[in-house]
């Protein structure tokens, strides 16, 4: 080796890529040429190995720094006591807002579905307080029947052909209860009509009543629905006094309507509501579909039976 | 994500907490005592606690510690002393005269190499210490301290000019010769 380069540009070159080969930071070709000028050049070569030295005791010095152990233990108490709980730690933000979303959610659908809930009870209230108020006004008011019950042959007259097959259903559907009256009636002051058997039986008056549904509908599910006969849906409530159990079927609502127990009134409901679904769906063996307004009386008597008839059968409310 | 998973101060410790004694060689080496230093790891461990949720497994946990140390580095330097004047450095005259070899002890003693080091500007010591001590490649060290990769090379060469000056006179203080005689201008070797 020879210095004889020192302060050559070629030293001056090697030395300024002295640091980055001392960091293994030079490329290979870079290294390459560096390795050949220091092994021509004592002077190069010792400042490298000047530099070497104090990096080695650099780091010599460094490791003598002793890490203390309380340091270490003290750290690691603190990290401890600053373990998060389920909801703590960096996340706490995150869960508060998750649970406040889930309250929100969870609150509204709650609400809407008592909303529902109420809007539902309503509408059925609302649509059984027809039975009670058609059985109120006809057959405990009005006292439209007689004493003794009136032959079937009148009954299904009245009742007009369209309707005259229910009475057959009613008769056999409710064993233990006399048929005293079976007429149409309409609502004073209102278009809507009912068909209306009025029974005795269990020493009381019981009412069993249809009437067209006019796109009204009685809503589904088990809020509502209190009991079911086969596929029937059966509704009840208490009202005026009265216990009444009800159905729908495509085209009507079916009341049964009486100061009986809630039990017996619906037990009654359950067996007849199936049979006069069915037969008003079918139309009651009768090819044309039921309609009130179809009914011969109903129109004034236009055909068998007369207004006359009518009015007397049930003087209570108007009829058309 | 919307849900971090919850981050377990077990699998924290098991990541970080290996790399406590370089943490604490850089720091003291960097603060005034041991004292300071002692706060200021703490402090980096108890900031990496709390971000670790965000800290992604399998991904450099050293320099990312490294990252937060030196954060917390400059606020602790507010409250130290100012650390000497570096303009200097940057007059180009003086980078010429760094160029000039310095006669460097042949034993170097501990307590040397820390009062030297101590007279080295601390941006300068910082980028000396992670290359040379930590052997940080130049690219960790500018993530690292988020500085230009040439201004950590500029940085490195001139902080070990600066510590070999200080060692070289720090021993003609105790009268400590150099390894040998530096070979004057336009002297052969």
């Amino acid at each position: 080796m020879n210095g004889l380069n020192f302060n050559s540009e070629q030293c001056a070159r090697i030395r300024r890529h002295l640091d980055a080969y001392l960091s293994n930071e030079l490329l290979v070709e870079t290294t390459s040429d560096v390795l050949r000028h220091l092994e021509s050049c004592e002077a190069c070569s010792r400042e490298l190995e000047a530099r070497t030295r104090v990096r080695d005791a650099l780091r010599r010095v460094a490791v003598s720094q002793i890490p203390p152990e309380e340091l270490r233990q003290s750290i690691e108490r603190q990290l401890r006591k600053m373990q998060p709980g389920f909801f703590g730690g960096p996340q706490r933000l995150t869960w508060a807002v998750a649970l406040l979303l889930i309250v929100v959610v969870l609150g509204g659908f709650a609400t809407e579905q008592w909303i529902r809930v109420q809007r539902g009870r309503r509408i059925v209230a609302s649509v059984l307080a027809l039975g009670v108020s058609d059985h109120l006004q006809c057959a405990i008011k009005g006292h439209n029947y007689p004493n003794i019950a009136n032959p079937p042959e009148k009954l299904r007259q009245q009742l007009g052909p369209q309707y005259a097959g229910l009475l057959e259903v009613v008769q056999q559907k409710l064993p233990g209860f006399e048929v005293l009256e079976a007429h149409i009636c309409s609502v004073q002051g209102s278009p809507r009509k009912y068909v209306h058997f009025i029974t005795r039986g269990h020493g009381t008056i019981l009412s069993v009543i249809l009437t067209r549904r006019e796109g009204e509908q009685l809503p589904n599910g088990k809020w509502f629905v209190s009991g079911s006969s086969g596929s029937v849906g059966l509704y009840e409530a208490h009202l005026d006094g009265m216990n009444t159990a009800g159905f729908e079927s495509k085209g009507y609502f079916g009341f049964v309507v009486s100061d009986l127990s809630p039990a017996i009134t619906v037990q009654i409901a359950t067996e007849l509501a199936p049979p006069l679904k069915a037969a008003l769906d079918a139309g009651t063996g009768s090819e044309a579909r039921l309609d009130l307004d179809a009914v011969p009386f109903a129109r004034g008597g236009s055909a068998g039976v007369s207004p006359a008839v009518a009015r007397a059968s049930c003087p209570g409310v108007p009829v058309l | 994500m919307f849900f971090h998973p919850k981050p377990r101060v077990e699998d924290f410790e098991a990541a970080a907490m290996p790399h406590f004694p370089d943490l604490y060689r850089t720091a003291r080496l960097l603060a005034q005592d041991s004292a300071e230093a002692e706060d200021l790891v703490q402090e980096v461990y108890l900031e990496a606690w709390k971000s670790f949720h965000r800290f992604q497994a399998g991904t450099n946990c050293r320099a990312w510690l490294f990252k937060i140390l030196f954060h917390r580095l400059h606020h602790f330097r507010r409250r130290w002393a100012k650390a000497a004047k570096v303009g200097s450095l940057e007059n180009p005259e003086t980078q010429d005269s760094l160029i000039a070899e310095t006669p460097v002890p042949q034993e170097i003693r501990d307590e040397d190499v820390l009062q030297a080091l101590g007279k080295v500007p601390i941006e300068f010591r910082e980028v000396v210490l992670l290359a040379d001590v930590q052997e940080f490649s130049y690219k960790e060290i500018a993530e690292t301290m988020k500085l230009p990769l040439g201004t950590v090379m500029s940085r490195l060469s001139r902080g070990r000019k600066l510590l070999r000056q200080e060692l070289a006179g720090v021993a003609q203080t105790f009268g400590i010769r150099p390894a040998k005689d530096p070979p004057r201008a336009g002297e052969s070797a």
